[in-house]
């Protein structure tokens, strides 16, 4: 049997990123969870997966909710956390999977299967990849990333210690823009390769 | 004016800082106190006795602070180490009693004398809040009450949300109707020198009227989403839980409910017998660790160590507007806009505290108001008594409004999303604030007809 292996990749909004993670799992042949892991959640609890993407992802409004006896009724506070938990059971349990954001470098941290990845990108190549994407102007391109990497940094801030996109807390840090997605994908997956067979030495 | 400047500036820095939640709140007063006492009562105003005054260690060491023959007396000013020392008792006691599994049972047991019929049990649950609320903190009310709705409404297929709400609402009335039921009449009571007993034949009657109402209220409002439950239309009772699982140490449970009796009949005759809250407190907390010598470990470690350091800071903070006279200055104007007028007095203090503690601690809110409501007896003549009520109702009703009004509005929530029913602001205020408007109308004409 394989062994286990678990892949997470934050990333800068527009960097690519998110199509990094999709062709690793593709290559490895594992499941990718990001805001799917939602649905994951809402089915083996039984709850509403709609409402919960509403706070999925998003920084705990201050001003609209308290925490009591470490009791927080923050709603994007308390979805964090029952994705927090369900990606530990899921690498409790020994599976394999490629997970996007969600602070899996930190919830996982020391976890022996665990291969880090924050994925950057130039400004000008985040603002092309969005505006060709998103069929917007290069004006509304820049001022979608510079919002969703606030928030993409409040939220990930907020639970853990290390600061997003820190160097220091990740195993690779890679620029797409050098490279392109392919190509990049290409140098993780020779990076991970030789993680993995380091661990069967 | 510079100490008076650095007073408001700690104040609203230590308001702020609670609000971001960065820190957290215990931090945040203790520092805050700090600061309070180092840049204004010592840089400031070079005044040792009023860091002497603030601190008040000496109150502990009075005879009066542990019995108050006769009629009890307003408090100094400063660190009200007798609200402390009680919050701290009451902690133990109701760790002692949730460690033996009280709660749950108490819980459990009514739901099976109802018969886990869905409505039965909405409206036991709220009228099991409120009297529960009256005498344990609502934090611990709800903690239990939430978690067993979760797990009833998983069973009998009910929506727990409006039970929920119901329930938060009622704990937070309860509260209000005693002296010990909410940490504000803890604060009133002990710093204005009222008794047990005071509370419940003023708010009390206050919060009785408004339970009735309230209760029909919340079955109106609530009735069409709780009827869909399965209980009743053959449901296998008998695969429920036992309400006796509950029960972790058959002995524990029965000393716990003794303690817990013994509480409530010292607390009801206080004012008889001349002990004080705080003997109150540390002989409860006693009685319960010495019952149970083999986890005194397990029940002190879980008394909540940070809201009492919260208290502690939080008093020293108040404590610096009280000395430099900005509380004077708040008083002084609602004096003002009232005309010396009572009745408009009670009223503003009534809604004002209502608003403010919907949207921000009513702890630190009370603890600020009680110097302010007390100069104004003093320099307009309005009844010392009745603006507390109007304080106390205003204060343990308002913080029902938002579900950031209340600790137990928060914990209620929050316990709710945990298991899967996120209750956003719309949901919450748009059942919550008219149950809320209905018993403020109730409390201002209580407070009108009785005192005016």
């Amino acid at each position: 049997m394989a062994k286990q292996l678990i892949i997470s990749v934050s990333r800068e909004f527009g960097s690519g990123g998110h199509e990094i993670a999709e062709i690793l799992a593709k290559r490895f042949d594992i499941p990718i969870y990001d805001s799917n892991l939602l649905e994951e959640i809402a089915n083996s609890k039984n709850l509403d997966a709609d409402t919960m993407e509403k706070y999925d992802e998003k920084p705990k409004n201050v001003l609209l909710s308290r925490r009591v006896r470490g009791y927080s009724n923050s709603l994007s506070e308390v979805l964090a956390q029952m994705q927090f938990d369900y990606i530990r059971e899921l690498a409790n349990k020994g599976e394999s999977f490629v997970i996007v954001g969600r602070c899996a470098e930190t919830v996982l941290k020391n976890h022996e299967a665990l291969v880090s990845i924050f994925v950057l990108a130039d400004m000008e190549s985040k603002i092309a990849r969005v505006s060709k994407h998103n069929e917007i102007s290069r004006s509304e391109a820049e001022a979608m990333i510079i919002m969703q990497n606030k928030k993409r940094k409040m939220y990930h801030n907020r639970y853990c210690e290390g600061k997003w996109g820190d160097s220091r807390n990740y195993d690779v840090c890679i620029n797409s823009a050098g490279l392109g997605v392919e190509r990049t994908a290409n140098v993780l997956e020779s990076y991970i390769k030789e993680r993995v067979l380091l661990r069967e030495e | 004016m510079v100490g008076q400047i650095l007073a408001v500036v700690i104040f609203v820095a230590m308001f702020v800082l609670i609000v971001i939640d960065k820190i957290e709140r215990h931090y945040v007063t203790l520092g805050c106190g700090l600061l309070t006492l180092l840049l204004v009562f010592g840089l400031c105003m070079h005044s040792t006795p009023a860091i002497v005054e603030t601190l008040n260690i000496q109150s502990i060491f009075t005879a009066d602070f542990w019995y108050a023959a006769g009629t009890s007396e307003e408090v100094s000013s400063g660190i009200n180490w007798e609200t402390i020392i009680f919050v701290a008792g009451m902690m133990i006691m109701v760790e002692g009693m949730a460690r033996v599994g009280f709660f749950r049972w108490l819980c459990m047991r009514i739901a099976k004398l109802v018969h886990y019929r869905t409505i039965p049990i909405f409206i036991t649950f709220m009228v099991v809040s409120a009297v529960l609320a009256m005498f344990i903190d609502s934090i611990t009310v709800i903690l239990f009450l939430a978690a067993v709705t979760v797990e009833l409404s998983q069973l009998l297929k009910f929506n727990p949300v409006p039970m929920i709400l119901a329930e938060v609402f009622c704990a937070n009335l309860g509260g209000s109707a005693t002296m010990c039921g909410d940490p504000p009449n803890i604060i009133i009571g002990t710093s204005l020198g009222f008794s047990f007993f005071d509370f419940i034949t003023n708010t009390g009657l206050i919060a009785g009227i408004a339970l009735i109402a309230v209760v029909i209220y919340f079955y109106f409002a609530f009735h069409s989403e709780l009827s869909g439950g399965i209980a009743g239309k053959g449901a296998d009772i008998a695969s429920l839980p036992d309400p006796k699982e509950a029960i972790k140490d058959r002995k524990g449970f029965v000393i716990s409910c003794v303690i817990f009796v013994c509480a409530v009949v010292l607390l009801v005759t206080h004012s008889v017998t001349g002990l004080t809250v705080s003997s109150i407190g540390l002989f409860i907390a006693a009685v319960t660790v010495l019952t149970a010598p083999r986890h005194i470990r397990e029940i002190v470690g879980k008394v909540d160590y940070k809201t009492l350091l919260f208290f502690v800071g939080l008093f020293i903070v108040v404590g610096g507007l009280e000395q430099t006279g900005i509380l004077q200055i708040v008083a002084d104007f609602i004096g003002r806009i009232s005309g010396g007028n009572a009745m408009l007095m009670a009223a503003i203090i009534i809604w004002f505290s209502a608003f403010a503690s919907a949207f921000v601690d009513n702890i630190p809110f009370a603890a600020t108001m009680i110097p302010i409501i007390k100069s104004l007896a003093a320099v307009e003549g309005a009844s010392l008594a009745t603006l507390s009520w109007a304080l106390s109702m205003g204060t343990d009703i308002g913080g029902s409004a938002t579900p950031i009004g209340a600790s137990a509005n928060v914990v209620g929530t929050a316990v709710a999303a945990k298991a899967g029913y996120p209750i956003g602001w719309g949901r919450y205020c748009k059942k919550v604030v008219p149950a809320t408007l209905l018993v403020l109308i109730i409390a201002t004409v209580c407070i009108f007809v009785r005192y005016f």
